[in-house]
């Protein structure tokens, strides 16, 4: 970042950088992109799997949903690229509208374990004291509770669908967010920008907000680029154990644990929902590879 | 010495408190009636009224917790709605299925992770290091219960070659048992080993460039001692605290590879008790799972501690 190597001298003019920081990070992000192709890789198919996303309508051939009883089972052909399963619906189609399910488990989940982990992570990290241990117990016995098997209790509390799938997931990957950000607001804390602007007697609202956050907000980006892939094979698991999507609705976890019913009549049923998982979370892999050069080159 | 191992034991045994506070809230947040919770919906008025009377139910809400670790201490976690026997026992007779499921898959992962992170770090920046670290990549990313179906689709279906599901006691048929079991732990084991190569990996890396590992190259040493003997020993000190930590992982991956191969472990009890709403059922398997994952981590440090006398003295020094 370039905050910490700022001048400790005038911590004050920080939030000034603002925009040379942001023309740093693309110069960066094309030096970067030019060493490694395959980051470059990863995030155009993650691009393009948003798109696939938020165009399911127009790029789908047919209703994802409509059955049809002269079709059922049906290999792969012109008309229905990927085959039909075994309720003569159209594979390709339900692919297609599958990223939407699990774009939106994937990323809202992530985004709910940020929008708790981080704020409880820097006030116990800020304040110390009895509040940082009362939080650190906690988060304790919530990371004791195994990923999977604490989705499938709160599943089990508050019933099965889209919402509470991601509820679940969000909530099991939260601990990881407070331990996370609490580590790097103990270490930020100490820099002298951070003591200087307490000095001039900011707020600690102030301190937190404008002085410690932005600097410990691409770590946490970074985070969540590997856990958004974890998301959405977690939204894929639930939904194939019948604890997440409900059917008809097409979930690539749903897709596949119809899939499993008809391996030898119909493999091809089993090819895709899980193909596109693979290339998803892969992809989202890569291109977080890239992003942590990206915006942290002091690991490299 | 003594000190850390109190303190390591002090905030495991909160930690576990924190855990059966969690798990009975969230019994409790179920809606109904609790005794209907506990005694499922087809209870007969007196079946219903035991159970408030077991779990003093009329209680403040307290007294009820404390009524029920009481019990839970003692080995009591109720009655399974669906079956109507003793949760503790149906765990009991289910556990042994997942444990061996979790034992071979921890084979499967450290004889694939270990070498192949060995070999990456010592050929840093080849083709084997880039073979090694895409291959892990990938076996992050593939969801595991995606490769079981296409392993049964090959192997089973299309080659004929293992059978696709079904369980046989070990005690009973020990080729008939691994035969089913093969599959299962090369799924399970793969995700677990792509985590473990990174470390492996990366342990290494760091540990080769130490001092020690130059010493022991200028005196004269082959590659192979110096790896195996003085690299290897210390870079994977790391890499075990990280395989404790992977135990969640591996406890929640069995349940999906239990189901894809139906084994009939506590996975899919789990699984099948969230189906049949049987609450007691889900109760008891998610309180052990939680307990046994914070054991084994005190196990891990504690063992840690024994061996490595520099991590005791940093686990003192910087507190909990």
């Amino acid at each position: 970042m370039a905050g910490s190597a700022a001048s400790p001298t005038y911590p004050v003019t920080l939030a000034a950088e603002e925009p040379a920081t942001r023309g740093g990070f693309l110069q960066r992000a094309w030096r970067v992109g030019r060493r490694r192709p395959a980051a470059i890789a990863g995030a155009v198919v993650v691009t393009l799997f948003v798109v696939m996303a938020l165009a399911a309508p127009w790029i789908a051939t047919s209703d994802p949903v409509r059955t049809d009883w002269a079709k059922i089972r049906k290999a792969p052909s012109w008309a229905h690229p990927f085959g039909t399963d075994d309720l003569g619906r159209d594979g390709f189609s339900r692919v297609v509208w599958g990223a939407r399910i699990s774009m939106q488990a994937g990323v809202f989940s992530i985004v709910l374990a940020m929008a708790i982990g981080v704020p409880v992570g820097l006030a116990a990290g800020y304040y110390r004291g009895a509040l940082d241990q009362l939080i650190m117990r906690l988060t304790d016995a919530w990371l004791a509770f195994p990923f999977l098997i604490l989705a499938i209790g709160l599943v089990t509390i508050l019933g099965p669908s889209l919402v509470n799938a991601t509820l679940a997931i969000g909530l099991g990957a939260t601990p990881t967010y407070i331990r996370l950000t609490r580590g790097l607001v103990l270490s930020t804390k100490e820099e002298d920008y951070v003591q200087g602007a307490r000095a001039l007697g900011a707020g600690d609202l102030r301190v937190m907000a404008r002085h410690i956050l932005p600097n410990v907000v691409s770590a946490i980006l970074v985070q969540a680029t590997v856990a958004i892939p974890t998301a959405i094979i977690a939204e894929a698991v639930l939904s194939f154990l019948g604890l997440g999507v409900q059917p008809p609705a097409p979930s690539w976890g749903t897709m596949l644990n119809a899939a499993q019913q008809f391996l030898e009549q119909a493999p091809w049923m089993a090819y895709w929902p899980g193909l596109a998982i693979f290339t998803l979370a892969l992809s989202f892999n890569l291109a977080g590879d890239g992003l942590r050069d990206v915006l942290d080159p002091r690991d490299y | 010495m003594i000190e850390f191992l109190v303190r390591r034991a002090f905030i495991s045994a909160v930690t576990l408190l924190i855990i059966s506070l969690i798990v009975f809230t969230g019994v409790r947040l179920i809606p109904g009636d609790p005794a209907r919770v506990l005694g499922g919906t087809d209870a007969d008025p007196a079946g219903l009224e035991e159970i408030r009377e077991k779990y003093g139910l009329k209680d403040p809400i307290p007294v009820q917790y404390l009524r029920w670790l009481g019990l839970a201490l003692r080995g009591d976690l109720g009655e399974s709605i669906r079956t109507r026997t003793s949760v503790a026992w149906t765990i009991a007779i289910k556990a042994p299925i997942t444990l061996e499921l979790a034992a071979l898959s921890l084979l499967v992962a450290i004889g694939i992770a270990i070498p192949a992170g060995v070999l990456a770090a010592v050929r840093r920046n080849t083709v084997w290091d880039v073979l090694a670290s895409s291959v892990s990549l990938c076996g992050v990313s593939v969801p595991n219960f995606w490769l079981g179906i296409m392993l049964i689709l090959l192997v089973s279906v299309r080659f004929g070659w293992l059978p696709a599901s079904g369980f046989v006691p070990l005690a009973e048929d020990v080729l008939g048992n691994v035969k089913r079991m093969l599959m299962p732990a090369l799924v399970l084991g793969t995700g677990l080993a792509a985590v473990l190569m990174r470390q492996t990996r990366n342990a290494m890396i760091e540990v080769l460039s130490a001092d020690y590992v130059r010493t022991a190259r200028a005196k004269g040493l082959a590659q192979r001692a110096v790896v195996v003997r003085h690299a290897l020993r210390n870079g994977l000190i790391p890499v075990v605290t990280i395989l404790g930590l992977q135990m969640g992982a591996l406890m929640g991956g069995a349940v999906v590879t239990e189901q894809i191969f139906v084994l009939p472990g506590f996975g899919r009890l789990i699984v099948e008790a969230v189906f049949t709403r049987d609450y007691p059922v889900v109760q008891g398997v998610v309180l052990i799972t939680a307990s046994s994952y914070v054991l084994i981590n005190l196990l891990v440090d504690v063992s840690y501690s024994v061996l490595n006398p520099r991590i005791r003295i940093r686990g003192a020094a910087d507190g909990g």
